[in-house]
């Protein structure tokens, strides 16, 4: 609902947003020596509504996306705006205390390390 | 019933198990695709609006910086051109300290180039061009004989 001035009355926004529609980003995951790196695009977002929750197991990747309300009528329409959200189950054995998140160029990249107990140890072996 | 075979815990382990391998077989980056229900829809997805005065076209391209994309009009169309690359792809095989295992691509890569038509002339001179977070946002101002005329009535 928007008034004649243009502007959108807090209760119609809070609705709105409750109404709007959840995207799945686009994703690479790759494992680099054990640590998961996990890029995603979430174009429109910004440092401070990217949301980054590792629990028991469980990435949980949100971004909050503000309309971008553009003025005119619409021609095209090939995608929509909306709130970013994903999930990702990688079990057990990674530093939560380690992930670091970069948001840059509208992608967000995520690293998990491994924990250092889980990496593959060399024994040196010595002779006698 | 059961379908379990010898050597394997549950049948869905050695579904897992596959699904995996085909993953780390698939090395190669997708091709970039927008958001389109087609797999292969046209890259970058836009949305256009038109005011009385221009023409504004929005497009995502995460991971591109200004540099990397060239925004030009061309026989009555916006063209939007550039190039994604992927990043930290280390190739399998580029040693076994340096092992990377891919579980999901779906970030295309690669140069990509969209002719938007525009239904009204443009002021190709003053189109303006914003990359902010991964949007695009192109402002193309109507030709001044395509915005609308307001022809005043005079009385008799």
């Amino acid at each position: 609902m928007v008034t004649m001035n243009g502007s959108v009355p807090d209760r119609a926004r809070d609705a709105d947003a409750a109404a709007a529609l959840t995207y799945q980003p686009h994703v690479d995951l790759r494992v680099e020596q054990g640590d998961v790196v996990v890029v995603a695009d979430l174009p429109g977002a910004t440092p401070g509504s990217i949301d980054v929750a590792f629990t028991d197991g469980v990435l949980a990747l949100h971004a909050q996306v503000p309309a971008r309300d553009l003025p005119g009528r619409v021609v095209r329409q090939e995608y929509g705006i909306g709130d970013f959200r994903r999930q990702f189950r990688l079990g057990e054995g990674f530093d939560a205390t380690g992930i670091t998140a970069v948001y840059a160029l509208g992608v967000l990249t995520v690293r998990i390390p491994k924990l250092a107990a889980e990496r593959p140890r060399k024994v040196p072996v010595q002779g006698g | 019933m059961r379908t379990t075979r010898p050597g394997s815990a549950h049948p869905l382990d050695e579904l897992c198990a596959e699904v995996d391998r085909l993953w780390t077989t698939l090395i190669a980056a997708p091709p970039l695709h927008g958001w389109g229900s087609t797999p292969r829809a046209a890259f970058p997805a836009v949305n256009v609006r038109e005011t009385d005065d221009a023409v504004l076209v929005e497009a995502e391209i995460p991971g591109l910086a200004p540099a990397d994309v060239s925004v030009s009009v061309a026989d009555d169309a916006l063209v939007l051109e550039g190039e994604r690359r992927t990043d930290g792809a280390c190739p399998a095989g580029e040693g076994a300290g340096n092992e990377v295992v891919w579980h999901r691509r779906e970030r295309g890569s690669g140069r990509f180039e969209r002719r938007i038509p525009l239904a009204v002339a443009v002021a190709a001179d003053r189109v303006e061009a914003r990359l902010v977070d991964g949007v695009l946002t192109v402002r193309c101002p109507k030709a001044p004989e395509a915005q609308p005329r307001r022809v005043p009535v005079s009385g008799g």
